[in-house]
């Protein structure tokens, strides 16, 4: 299959597999230390082939992102999208709402401050340029 | 959260993965979905690696290898 990917991918599915064996890898080395095993080179390579089907159609989302996004009339995956993947273990949901969670207190610490900076624009001083209005600028 | 956390999956290799697959190439996958996306998979790979881990111990053995991870592998995908 080398070589025939289609134009729009930037990397083969090659190197992606590589990537993911990658990190594979120092994910397994974590357990072997926490649990004081070892991992034979098979093992982790058969853990990476896993993780990178379970990307496709077969697997976690592949069509399912594709079905849900067409439904809503989207062409955007979501974490909502990502969060329904993760329905099946309490635990599991919870532990990724969380994470949701983390990563949405962060984009609104940002979006304050841009838009703190953007309302020094609106006042009285209507400059051309867009600058940092320090006063309001306070976390 | 970190793009790549010690030992977790980069932001733009998860979402290359998803769009391998992604037949219609115009879905993309935002920010905070690759994010999350990588989240679950680092969750699902220590997952996989934990039991098989697991199953070696009970077997008494101290090298894990693809029979035992072929034991969990089952439960782990109906779990997931």
């Amino acid at each position: 299959e080398a070589g025939v990917s289609p134009p729009a991918l930037p990397r083969s599915p090659q190197r992606l597999k590589a990537a993911v064996h990658y990190t594979v890898g120092c994910l397994c080395r974590e357990v072997e230390e926490d649990k004081d095993v070892q991992f034979s080179k098979q093992s982790i390579a058969a853990i990476a082939e896993i993780t990178f089907r379970q990307c496709g159609t077969a697997g976690l989302p592949g069509e399912c992102f594709l079905v849900l996004c067409r439904h809503a009339k989207r062409t955007t995956v979501t974490t909502e999208d990502v969060k329904l993947l993760a329905r099946r273990s309490n635990s599991l949901l919870k532990y990724i709402t969380q994470k949701s969670e983390e990563l949405a207190s962060s984009n609104t610490e940002k979006k304050k401050k841009k838009s703190s900076a953007a309302k020094g624009e609106r006042t009285e001083d209507q400059e051309a340029d867009v600058t940092e209005n320090e006063d309001s600028n306070m976390a | 959260m970190e793009e790549r956390g010690a030992g977790g999956f980069r932001k733009d290799t998860v979402d290359r993965l998803l769009r391998l697959h992604f037949r219609d190439a115009r879905t993309r996958v935002n920010a905070d979905a690759q994010l999350l996306m990588a989240e679950l998979l680092k969750v699902f790979v220590r997952e996989a690696a934990a039991r098989a881990a697991r199953q070696a111990q009970a077997e008494d053995l101290e090298k894990v290898d693809t029979e035992q991870l072929e034991k969990v592998l089952p439960q782990l995908l109906l779990d997931f």
